[in-house]
């Protein structure tokens, strides 16, 4: 007995040990099950935001496409939500093995939040149950009203249960400035530790990426239907759907980085070396990398839609139109992908003659890389302004004055941009980020009034024909599935910038790693990890595609209606 | 259906692979935990230098901003014509040694801004311990000057300034400016030019302390020093912050009241 008890002594005794795990390591184990964790998180987060704005177009448009699409997507869900909290079982079992004595801070703190949080996924995974298993029986009227609002209950939990988590990582990442090595944890008040720097940044960030990451895997969902069609109205069914997603996708994109640099600048106000760590630290060619990814998303976005011209009629008007868009798009994304002030070795130096590299040095600045990216999004904007007119012909007496009151405020908004980006050189640091708030303002400001004008104007249009539903030539659906696995990848890496900036700290300033792993790999490593992730994640994800099909038909119905042209 | 499967297999794995590529191309720079020190009674200055060129190049994380010559000063190479810092460094700030310099620019490093410069370096006192900060001290006077730094000066090092993480700001025996009285010593020891401007000296980032006398009593110019962000002046707001809050601990009793009589006086 006395035995026993000292064995137990002697457990409980390297409770404070870290542990290794075979192969891969600790750091790499908790890695992966977190990422994917987290990316089934923004699935199931991030679809029934669609579902249910899809489910309230065909209430309130009186449309049944959009029902049965949303229906589809909720039966992809339950399947999701088991990979979820498997997910989430595997990492806070390795987490609380492995990292025993980051897991035993964080509970002593955030100890009540965790169990919150698990009662309220418990009542999301219940909604969501109702929510799908009632969706014929509440089909119509009131009821169907009430079922539409068991959706936005489903969003709710599901909000709550993204805060809760938010605020462990953040806490982690920016813990309030009162608290140091030597604060004991357990005098740590709870709210005082989630209302920390980044929370709210960190909140929207991830609610507005969520949309943007379900519409882009529900767009890869109908590609795969789309090539798998045996008839050609499954395959217009699809096509529609595959649209769907990519505009909300796209459309969710181009307000993200306005979250991403609030987050941004919540992070430098909280601590300039985190900041610069992150901007210009070792992470420097992080960016370049994002650049790139995001010009891949901007050019496979735009060259869909240009594809997809080729369905309706009366879009070859605007066919020319598109190389300039495409040279536009592709001058933006060289300059925001040109490195500036990056990590340099004596040899590098002397071989660019000085820190910058003469000419494209120039380039390389906040003034040249914000013009770009706003050049950019006005020029995905013109894509899809052009795409929803192609197929009518407005006939309000103010037509051409309309039009030409659009192509206006497009100069205008090009010229404050360019403006503001030319005059960015010849100001200081403080003045010039404050123009980004110009540059951005001046772009929204054509994306709102521009719209409202174009939804005015195509007020009893004249159709040109019916949009062609389904003759999209393959590789157009080749370009979704490039669009959702770059999304994913994306996440990845600014999901590695966010934790990487803490470094050798788990708890930032706060609470040293003490494990082998300490040191923040390099990114051909991250890279690697991120690869597998996103792997094994779209695997999984394929996995259920598969599996739903198998449980169920498709919803598809052959559709009496011709399909609606979205934001007409 | 399985040429559709694999065709689609493979766009996804090429994406996957040509991401990983490009990544694995681009320089890797890993960020390395900083390597606790433990210098004896008898390390020699090459050890020192040794030690702080590691932190310099490695974990300190140092070459970040300078030797870009954009965010921060050159400090290995020339900058401006005045060599590199060992050259330069005890040259810097009246009465005050290389040696001397070079630390409070690490533990307090806003109080010597060097103009056109942005204040953004941080307290290197809450990440280095003092035997690091030491190391690196070491390591920059060799860079064009002499190395002064030996073991004696790192047992001190526990009482000087941010010397304990978390701990910036910890109390010194003798105040700032090696207890001088003389208020405009105490200005500059304190590094209040760096933000501030008094009598045409000084940066333009705070208030104008000319004439703070005809806006602040004396009570308030105390508290202001003491805890800067208890009433931040009109039109500073988004400065709030940036001043330290560790001169209750750095100056002595004395020198607070004679810098808050000096400057109650600029009316």
């Amino acid at each position: 007995m006395t035995e026993n008890l000292s064995l137990i002594q002697a457990v409980a005794d390297t409770v404070s040990a870290y542990r290794d795990f075979p192969l891969i390591g600790s750091r790499a184990a908790v890695w992966i099950a977190a990422e994917i964790h987290l990316m089934f998180a923004a699935f199931v987060l991030g679809v029934p935001i669609f579902a249910v704005v899809a489910e309230a177009i065909g209430i309130f448009g009186k449309d049944p496409r959009y029902d049965r699409l949303s229906k589809e997507f909720t039966r992809l869900l339950l399947i999701a939500y088991s990979a979820t909290a498997i997910w989430g079982a595997v990492f806070v079992i390795l987490l609380s093995t492995l990292y025993q004595p980051l897991w035993a801070y964080l509970t002593a703190i955030f100890g009540p939040s965790m169990w919150l949080y698990v009662g309220i996924f418990f009542f999301e995974s219940f909604t969501l149950y109702l929510y799908y298993y009632g969706w014929d029986r509440w089909k119509y009227g009131r009821a169907k009203i009430v079922h539409w609002c068991l959706g936005i209950l489903l969003n709710i939990w599901g909000t709550i249960v993204m805060f809760i988590a938010d605020s462990w990582l953040t806490y982690m990442m920016t813990p309030p400035r009162d608290i140091t090595p030597q604060t004991a944890p357990a005098s740590i008040k709870i709210w005082h530790a989630i209302l920390n720097h980044t929370w709210m940044p960190i909140n929207i960030h991830r609610l507005i990426g969520n949309v943007v990451f379900g519409g882009a895997i529900v767009g890869a969902y109908a590609s795969y239907r789309f090539l798998a069609a045996r008839t050609d109205e499954e395959r217009a069914h699809y096509d529609w759907m595959g649209y769907v997603g990519n505009f909300i996708a796209m459309s969710a994109l181009i307000v993200l980085p306005f979250a991403g640099y609030w987050l941004g600048r919540e992070i430098y106000q909280y601590d300039q070396s985190l900041g610069i760590t992150m901007m210009g630290g070792f992470m420097s060619w992080l960016w370049v990398i994002q650049a790139f990814l995001i010009a891949v998303l901007f050019l496979a976005g735009n060259y869909y839609l240009w594809v997809g011209m080729g369905r309706i009629p009366g879009a070859e008007r605007y066919r020319p139109y598109t190389k300039w868009l495409l040279v536009v798009l592709v001058l933006g994304a060289l300059v925001w992908g040109t490195p500036h002030t990056m990590i340099a070795d004596s040899r590098e130096l002397a071989a660019m003659g000085g820190s910058h590299h003469p000419l494209l040095g120039a380039l390389g600045v906040m003034s040249a890389k914000n013009t770009a990216v706003n050049l950019m999004i006005l020029s995905t904007f013109l894509s899809f302004l052009l795409y929803r007119r192609a197929n009518i012909r407005q006939v309000v007496p103010w037509a051409k004055t309309g039009t030409r009151i659009q192509g206006a405020m497009f100069v205008i908004a090009a010229a404050i941009v360019l403006f503001f980006g030319i005059r960015g050189y010849f100001v200081e640091a403080i003045v010039r980020i404050g123009y980004s708030v110009y540059q951005v303002g001046a772009v929204l400001a054509c994306i709102v009034f521009v719209t409202i004008i174009d939804v005015l104007m195509a007020r009893g249009a004249q159709s040109l024909g019916a949009i062609q539903w389904g003759k999209m030539p393959p590789r157009s659906q080749y370009a979704l599935f490039v669009l959702a696995v770059t999304f994913t990848w994306l996440m990845g890496l600014m999901g590695f910038a966010r934790s990487g900036i803490r470094q050798h700290w788990h708890v930032y300033g706060v609470m040293l790693d003490t494990t082998p792993y300490a040191a923040t790999p390099a990114l051909g490593y991250a890279a690697i990890m991120i690869s597998t992730c996103v792997l094994i994640f779209l695997s999984l994800v394929g996995f259920i595609f598969w599996l739903g099909g198998l449980a169920e038909k498709s919803t598809f119905v052959p559709s009496t209606v011709e399909a609606p042209h979205v934001g007409h | 259906m399985w040429a559709i499967n694999l065709r689609i297999f493979g766009v996804v794995l090429g994406t996957l692979a040509l991401y990983t590529l490009i990544a694995n191309k681009i320089p890797q720079v890993q960020s390395e935990v900083p390597r606790a020190l433990s210098l004896g009674a008898n390390v020699t200055p090459e050890q020192l230098v040794a030690a702080g060129d590691q932190l310099f190049h490695g974990a300190g994380g140092c070459t970040t901003c300078h030797g870009l010559g954009t965010r921060a000063p050159n400090l290995l190479t020339d900058e401006k014509g005045q060599g590199p810092i060992g050259a330069r460094c005890g040259k810097r700030e009246p009465g005050k040694d290389c040696k001397a310099y070079l630390y409070e620019s690490l533990t307090n490093p806003r109080a010597y801004v060097v103009p056109g410069y942005e204040p953004i370096m941080p307290d290197m006192g809450r990440t280095l311990s003092p035997q690091q900060l030491w190391a690196l001290v070491a390591f920059l006077e060799s860079n064009g000057g002499t190395v002064d730094v030996s073991a004696s000066d790192i047992p001190a090092a526990s009482a000087a300034p941010g010397a304990n993480s978390g701990a910036a700001g910890a109390p010194t025996a003798a105040g700032i400016a090696n207890g001088s009285m003389d208020p405009m010593a105490i200005i500059r020891g304190a590094g209040c030019t760096g933000c501030h401007k008094i009598n045409g000296e000084g940066g333009a980032i705070g208030p104008d302390l000319t004439h703070v006398g005809s806006r602040l009593s004396a009570n308030l110019i105390r508290e202001s020093i003491l805890t800067p962000d208890a009433k931040v002046a009109k039109g500073y707001e988004k400065f709030k912050g940036i001043m330290p809050k560790v001169f209750g601990n750095q100056l002595t009793g004395a020198q607070l009241e004679a810098l808050v009589q000096f400057l109650a006086a600029h009316k």
